[in-house]
């Protein structure tokens, strides 16, 4: 009996969709959620990727708006990303979404909460390997990125890492020498801002 | 206890998984495939096709998520592999490890209830999920196993995460002898900290096998339990980059006192981040006190990332003294499939 039920199980098991490992979910949803939104009662995640939901095409797409071009590793196709729907009873309150960024020493995780209009209300390192982290972790630091949106970011420019204009600018690298960690924070904040907007205006989950 | 009455149990909760596995009913899935490639040559027992812990297997991983109007409040995971050891006979190489098997009910945002096949709480092991990687933690020396069957109650609270396990005491296959059971705990800060610790404790009565089948059962060597006691430490520093990973556990395995302890260093190259070097040393005791009775190894490895989904590892470990057997070195390489 039981062998006949484990060949089942195969048998389900190869007739489900395809995809790659996971890129930046949250640790522990449930006390990241509650902290960033504390009058929250829930949330959903919501798991998807490049390929899926666009494919070569958005990925170019999404390169032009950044302003560079993915990194093979930590911006893959088919890396599946995990967002997350806040919800009070029933309603969406807002957003949490992370990202993989590559940084001077290793894999930066940034997660930003946004409320409904897509602005941050929270910005933190999920995880950050620089020896002058507790600079970059301290809210005098992420507090900074409150308030700002998809639209400030566009002002950055990733390629040769200059602001035009706007409240980014008054932003200033908090470490003495990771200044490599700095522009990644504010790439990867711009990639992240992005896929989100992508994300909710596709509207394909 | 025999096993029919287990199963009675346990069979339910996989008839679950396989209908949550095969449904579309849920909200979001991830479907992996894994493959593990693994062989070397070891100046004790010349080629090998499996590390201490590794064999070569091909498997699956299926993980869903369910939820209502009010939010997620199920996740599931099921991660099987058809595994072949070198070691066995043609007869005995082959079988089916159920690695994950479990269900994870949301109670409220601080307790979530699992059930099923998933990691005792204890030590480094369930922080850092060694299953596809040659450098591994003390948990199969400590226990016996890295999986288990049973319950387990586990959240976050804002400064630290907590973990109560029940379990047979059997491992990879689905057995009670000898009022077997497993009752484990953990409580460590949250792993988004640079400076992670944990404290955990184990009290049980664990059954040895032969192997690590599901599928055919795992054969015990003996109907006889080992009386377990244990209380661990474990901690891990990520700084700059390097990550410094360290536990250890002291206790008792009947009467005796047992002691295990390991350090680990990994840098990552920051021009080519896809490239890790490693280095560990680990030792364990199994007769506090006794001549011949600790088996200590120093591993240097490497791993490459290939892509998100392929990595290759190779290590060099050199065996000071295996329980009474001679020094042993040897060389391990590693092809390694996640993904799509």
């Amino acid at each position: 009996m039981r062998k006949f039920l484990f060949s089942v199980l195969f048998l389900f098991g190869i007739y489900v969709n395809s995809f790659a490992a996971v890129g930046c979910s949250l640790d522990d949803p449930d006390r990241d959620v509650k902290r960033l939104f504390p009058e929250s009662t829930g949330y959903l995640t919501k798991l998807l990727t490049l390929k899926e939901i666009g494919g070569e095409a958005l990925k170019i797409k999404i390169e032009e708006k950044l302003g560079d071009k993915f990194d093979t590793v930590y911006e893959d196709l088919d890396v599946p990303y995990a967002y997350y729907i806040v919800l009070k009873g029933k309603d969406r309150i807002g957003y949490i979404h992370g990202v993989n960024q590559k940084g001077k020493f290793g894999v930066l995780q940034l997660v930003i909460a946004a409320n409904l209009e897509g602005r941050i209300i929270a910005f933190y390192y999920q995880r950050i390997s620089s020896p002058e982290s507790s600079k970059f972790r301290a809210s005098q630091f992420t507090g900074q990125f409150k308030g700002l949106s998809l639209e400030d970011f566009y002002k950055y420019n990733v390629s040769n890492n200059s602001l035009s204009e706007g409240r980014i600018t008054k932003i200033s690298d908090p470490s003495i020498n990771s200044p490599e960690d700095f522009r990644a924070t504010l790439r990867g904040i711009k990639k992240d801002l992005i896929l989100l907007d992508e994300f909710l205006r596709g509207a394909v989950k | 206890m025999q096993i029919n009455k287990i199963s009675v149990i346990i069979l339910p909760l996989l008839v679950i998984l396989m209908i949550f596995a095969g449904s579309a009913s849920a909200n979001e899935a991830l479907f992996y495939k894994e493959a593990n490639l693994i062989g070397g040559y070891s100046s004790r027992d010349h080629w090998v096709g499996k590390s201490n812990d590794l064999t070569n297997s091909i498997g699956f991983e299926d993980y869903r998520k369910f939820s209502n109007d009010y939010g997620d409040y199920l996740t599931t995971d099921l991660q099987v592999r058809l595994a072949y050891d070198s070691t066995q006979n043609s007869h005995n190489a082959w079988g089916i490890q159920i690695h994950n098997a479990w269900l994870l009910y949301k109670m409220n945002y601080a307790a979530k209830l699992r059930v099923g096949h998933f990691d005792p709480a204890f030590g480094l092991e369930p922080q850092l999920d060694t299953h596809s990687t040659i450098l591994q933690t003390l948990m199969m020396k400590d226990i016996g196993f890295k999986k288990d069957w049973g319950v387990g109650l586990e959240g976050a609270l804002p400064k630290f995460d907590y973990k109560l396990a029940l379990q047979l005491g059997s491992g990879m296959g689905i057995h009670r002898r000898d009022d077997s059971f497993l009752l484990t705990s953990r409580i460590g800060t949250p792993a988004s900290e640079n400076f992670q610790y944990g404290i955990s404790f184990l009290l049980g009565r664990v059954l040895e096998s032969e192997d690590m089948k599901t599928i055919p059962q795992d054969k015990l060597l003996s109907d006889k339990a080992i009386s377990k006691k244990r209380i661990g430490l474990d901690s891990q520093y990520l700084f700059g980059p390097y990550l410094f990973k360290g536990e250890v556990a002291y206790g008792e395995n009947d009467s005796k006192k047992v002691l295990g302890y390991l350090g680990e260093l990994d840098y990552t190259i920051p021009r080519y981040q896809n490239w890790e070097l490693e280095l560990q040393f680990q030792s364990w005791i199994n007769k506090l006190g006794e001549s011949s009775s600790d088996d200590s190894t120093l591993t240097l490895g490497t791993s490459y990332k290939l892509n998100q989904s392929t990595t290759l590892r190779a290590a060099f470990s050199h065996d000071f003294n295996s329980m009474g057997q001679k020094e042993d070195n040897k060389i391990l390489l590693q092809f390694y499939f996640f993904g799509a």
